[in-house]
This record gives C-alpha cells, structure tokens and sequence, in this order.
C-alpha cells in the first residue's frame, strides 16, 4: 500500500509538473501567473482528441497514433499561445501595465477558451480512444498504469527539453535575459515580443503534453483544465518563477494529496494540503527553491 | 387623399393582428414545463428525457390532445445548476405551465420542493433522493411526485441482489459524499447489508471534481472486499471502471443507474467495461416500449437510452394525473397524480402512493456489463417489497 501511494503520488505530481513548468516559465518572463494555461490545456485535449479520431483508421501503429496525437496537441497548444499572447498580454506589456492586469486578463482568457469549448463540443465527456493494449504492468510489487508511466517520463523528458532551449539556445539566451531586464533586451537588439511569444509558445506545447494526458486519464470535458489550480500550487510551493522547483513542488504536492487521501480520506485532504502549504510557505516563503523573483527594471 | 389610404391601410392592418391574436387564443394550448439539463455536465440525462417527453406528447396530440387542447411543451436549461432550475421554474409558474417534467437530479429536487409547494405546480420527477417527496416530518412534499424507484427502493433492490443472488458478502463502497444522489443511493444499500449479514469491509469518499480514485480503489483492495459498490454518476463511473483495473481490483462493480447504457460504449477498454451489475428501468425485450423504440430510433437513428422512456412516462402520468383530477388546471394536475394506479408506462406499472408521492413495488431490470456488452439478468424485486 505505501510502495502503490508513492508511485500514485509520482504520477499524479508528474501531471501537475507539466503545468508547474508552464507557470514558472511565464511567471520568469512575465512576473505573473498565467491563467489562460487551464484553458489552452482544454483545447489541446480536444484537439489531441480530434487528431486521434480523425487518424486512427490510418495509423496502424498505436505508438505512432500517439506520438502523432501529442505532437499535433503540442503545436496546438504553441499556436493558441502565441494568439492569446497577442490579444491579452501584447498590448498590456507596451503599455507597461500592472502585473494585476495581466492576471486578470489571463485568467479572462481561460474562461473564455473553456467556455468556446463549451459551446463546440457541448459539455458531454468523451474518451480518448485506446493507445495501449496494457493498462497497467507490475512494478515494485504494485501496479502501475501505463499511462502514468509514461507521464513521468514524457515530464522528466519535457524538464530537460526545456532547460536544454534555455539554456543551450540563442533563443533561451533571450528569454533569459528578457526574464531579467526586457527593455535592456530590446536595447541591445533583440525584439521582446518575438521572445515572450516564444515564451508562451513554449508553455503552450507543455500545456498540449498535459492536456492530452489528462484526457486519456480523467476523460475529455470543458472544465478539465481547471486542474491548472494545482499547477499553481505546486509552482508556489516549488519557489515561483523557478523551473526545478516547480518539478519538485509538484511531484511532492502530488504525494502528499495521495498519502491524505489514503490518511484522512478525500474529504479532508484539500483541508490538510492547504494548511502544510501555509506552514510550508510561513517557514519558507520564496518555496522550495527558494527563488528570488527579479523585480522588472 | 394619400392620408386617408393610409388611415384605411392602418385600420385593415389593426383588424388583420386583432384578428390573428383572436385565432391565436382560440387554439387552446395546455403548457407543460420541462426542465433539464441541456447544456451541463449531465446533458446527455436532460437531452434524453427531453427527447421522451417529446414523443410522448406528440402522440398525444396525434390523437387530438386532451379535451381537443393541444400540450405543449417548454423546456428550460437547468445546467445542472440549482439556481438555474429555480429560475426555470418560476419562468415556467408565471407561463402558465399546469405540470412541470423534472431533472433527474435530486439536488435540484430537494431546492425545488418547498418553492414548487407553494406555487402548487407539480414537478414529475426522477430525483430518486427520499427527501424530495417525502418531507421531515413524514409527510408528502405536496407538488413533488417520483416516477422511479426511490432510492431507497432502488439501493435495497441492488443489496438484495448482492447478498441473495450474487452471495457477495464482503463489499467495498465508493461514493461522492458531497452529492444528494450518491450518499441516498449509499445508506440504505449499507444498511441492508449489514442488516442481512454481510460486511462493510471499506468505506470510501470522494468530492465533487476529483477524477482520480486509485487510492480509494487500492485501499478498498487491501481490504479484501468482494465486490465494489459505486452508486455515482456516468463520468466517474467510466473513471473508476479504468482505473479499477489499473489497480488490479479484480472484483465486480455493483453499479446504479449511470452504468445503463451509454456507458459501455463510454469505456474505451472492453476489458475494464466487464463483471458490472447494475440495475436499470426497462427491458429491450418488453414489448410495452417497442413501440416508443422504434419511433425514437427512426427520428434520431440512434438506440434510446433509459432516461428517453423515463421522460416518457412522465408525460403518461401528467395525462393520467390531468383525467384522474377531472381537468388540466394546475390544481387538478396536483390532485390527479396521487390517484394514479396501475399505469402501464414503458418503464413498469406505475401506481402513485398517496403517502410518499413514490411509486409502489416497481421491479427493476437486472444486467450485467461481460466485456462490454449488456447481458440481460431478467426483473428483480427483493422479497421485502413484494410484502
């Protein structure tokens, strides 16, 4: 039982991760909490949904499907982000507006891409098609879904992507540096609003890794990307703005909501998280990786 | 001259919407409210019983209507949301509506009964939670009826067929505790159980929006449960069905009404959608609903799920509510329906208890989900309700 909450624990803060990412990047460029990746998430799910449908008579291979499936989820997710970059953040950030007003303004965004799904897919649930024969193999003496597995994986592996564009890139050279000082960045040549975009395209594409994963988890409908909530949680508890602490904020947020549930049970688990999330933070208040956010020149 | 052809055009063109609004009037229409969810998370339940309703009052007007008055019906979108409904059903009161079709929602039954007393427009309902028709202090919710089993009808019926048919003895339960329907549909199953000698052996909760229960479904196996008891809604139901096998709980799932079809469709491993039990409110094979089958088939080119003949038959009891009363007012409609006995609906024989609003010894239809695909287990009706 403790070896099958540990491994529930990992794959459920492996999902969490993939959105803690997203939050920190965007939180490093933009020095605020980017709401509308709950409903870029939504979109990519069905969008990864459709591909999936649309291709499944003529991929043969399951593997392939699903690589397919993720990818074209991943670019969709780059493509909503970058169009939500240029209708709510562009204007605000050459008018060099209050980091509230990107808040709302985001989270604006999110209702209103939850809610355009609502209107074309309705709100019934659908399910992904199956990709694997196997749902779960033996490991450790427990089972483990294969999704979940491959979550983990696909999350360490999205970690490592990420760092390697920041920081064996030009472009990541940009972001980094327009995460320190933007208007020096434009000074020194570089054009910002190619980089922020990058930014969040780059958050975009692991928002379509997530959604398509928690379609195949939880089914497909409009209010899935709600669990960006925890996302945010876990970027807080990791240090905000920090891309290693979000991984370690999430995968410890994701055990200790399993380990609750099993403790107290469902009904206080939120209760109990939350108030290890306040002492945490009272003892520790830049998180885990104890991140000092650069203030904006 | 030009003005008095236009004082002549406007007198010719009063006289023609006089006239209009006079026709309009004299084609006597009796409202029949609807409220459903139609946009919300449980919109596949709401379409459907719409859908039978529809047919049910097309027929009727097929065959002249009542008294020579055509029904009508008027949906309102609830969104499974409370407030919606109650707003839905004061547009409706202020209508005209002389009988409201309810949601099978018994959240939204429990927040509609003390207004829908008062406004004294019954709602005929599928909201199995005993509350909804049956007031604390033991007295019928006076504008409330139910048309299904109650819950507690419904729970024993699956308990009994647990422990006296199946012979599981160690059962596992799963519920949303932050939902009406869940926890009626739990209690009364828990205390038949117990009472008959079987063994609760885990308990477990869930809330509203949790999606993953493998922690739950291992601690239910860790308890070495036989059987796993899960009275929640289609959504969840598909959830715990994947993630059941997941976890290698490999026991069968005694189910509520949300495993009815379409749920097996629902699931996409055939292997997870196996060994499931559940009870539902009709047989294919009963020839009371073939022909309401087949005209839902044909307009919708799909097979009907069991909330299209629950939408149905309470359209069957308005009408007969409208005969027993001696006329379609709202008033007569309310003092029709606990008159009602011995209607032959799609979904059984329908008779209406003047103490509960409830019907009486309703059977259910018994399944079981082998490698998704329904297998038909015949009525069942446990020896405690025959008495």
């Amino acid at each position: 039982m403790l070896m099958q909450n540990i491994i529930n624990g990992i794959s459920l803060g492996s999902v969490y991760a993939l959105i803690a990412v997203g939050f920190a990047l965007i939180f490093n460029v933009l020095k605020f909490s980017n709401f509308s990746q709950g409903g870029v998430m939504t979109v990519t799910a069905y969008a990864g949904y459709v591909a999936s449908r649309y291709l499944s008579g003529r991929i043969d291979s399951s593997l392939v499907l699903f690589s397919v499936v993720l990818a074209a989820a991943a670019l969709s997710g780059a493509v909503i982000a970058a169009a939500v970059e240029r209708l709510a953040f562009r204007r605000l950030r050459r008018t060099k507006s209050e980091p509230v007003y990107y808040f709302i303004s985001s989270i604006t965004m999110g209702i209103l891409l939850e809610n355009l799904i609502t209107i074309y897919a309705s709100s019934n649930f659908y399910s992904y098609p199956r990709f694997f024969t196997t749902s779960a193999v033996p490991l450790f003496g427990v089972n483990v879904a294969v999704t979940d597995m491959m979550m983990f994986g696909l999350s360490i592996t999205s970690l490592l992507v990420l760092l390697f564009i920041l920081y064996r890139t030009k472009i990541g050279l940009g972001i980094r540096a327009a995460c320190f000082d933007v208007n020096t960045v434009q000074l020194m040549g570089m054009n910002p609003d190619f980089l922020v975009t990058m930014a969040l395209m780059i958050s975009g594409a692991l928002g379509g890794v997530s959604g398509v994963f928690l379609g195949m988890n939880y089914t497909l409908y409009p209010q899935l990307g709600q669990m960006v909530v925890k996302g945010f949680v876990a970027s807080v508890l990791g240090g905000l703005g920090s891309i290693h602490g979000a991984v370690i904020g999430a995968v410890l947020l994701g055990v200790l909501e399993i380990f609750f549930i099993s403790w107290v049970g469902a009904g206080w688990a939120p209760v109990f998280i939350f108030v290890v999330m306040l002492a945490f933070l009272l003892v520790r208040p830049r998180g885990i990786a104890g991140v000092i956010v650069q203030e904006k020149a | 001259m030009k003005n008095g052809m236009g004082k002549w055009l406007f007198c010719a063109v009063l006289v023609a919407v006089l006239a209009g609004f006079a026709g309009a009037a004299s084609a006597k229409e009796i409202l029949i409210g609807n409220m459903q969810d139609i946009s919300g998370p449980t919109s596949v339940w709401g379409n459907a019983v719409t859908r039978g309703a529809e047919i049910a009052i097309e027929k009727i007007n097929a065959a002249g209507g009542i008294d020579g008055a055509m029904l009508k019906l008027v949906t309102m979108d609830t969104k499974a949301n409370v407030q919606e409904a109650i707003k839905g059903y004061n547009s409706l009161v202020s209508s005209g509506a002389v009988a409201v079709v309810g949601p099978p929602v018994s959240n939204i039954g429990l927040a509609l009964a003390p207004i829908a007393n008062k406004a004294g427009v019954s709602v005929v309902g599928s909201f199995i939670d005993p509350r909804v028709t049956v007031g604390e202090d033991g007295k019928p919710q006076a504008a409330m009826f139910l048309m299904q089993p109650s819950s507690i009808q419904y729970s024993e019926i699956m308990a009994s067929y647990t422990i006296d048919v199946l012979g599981l003895r160690k059962v596992g339960v799963l519920y949303d505790q932050s939902n009406a329907f869940a926890v009626s549909l739990m209690k009364p199953y828990v205390e038949y159980i117990k009472a008959a000698g079987g063994e609760i052996v885990s308990e477990q909760v869930y809330t509203k929006g949790d999606k993953d229960f493998k922690t739950q479904l291992a601690k239910i196996k860790e308890a070495g449960a036989d059987c796993l008891y899960f009275p929640n809604y289609i959504q969840e139901a598909v959830l715990v069905t994947n993630q059941r096998k997941q976890v290698g709980l490999d026991v069968p799932i005694i189910g509520g009404l949300d495993f009815a079809p379409p749920f097996a469709s629902l699931v996409n491993d055939p292997e997870a959608a196996d060994n499931i039990y559940l009870a539902n409110n009709f047989s294919e094979k009963e020839p009371q609903l073939k022909e309401v089958w087949d005209i839902y088939k044909a307009k919708f080119g799909e097979n009907p799920v069991n909330k299209v003949f629950l939408g149905y038959d309470k359209i069957l009891l308005i009408r007969e509510a409208m005969k027993l009363g001696g006329g379609s007012s709202a008033a007569q409609v309310m003092a029709g329906m606990p008159q009602v006995k011995d209607l032959q609906g799609t979904t059984g024989v329908l008779t209406i208890s003047p103490e509960t609003h409830q019907p009486v010894g309703l059977s259910m239809v018994m399944y079981k989900i082998e490698k998704g695909e329904y297998a038909e287990l015949g009525r069942y009706v446990p020896e405690k309700h025959k008495k």
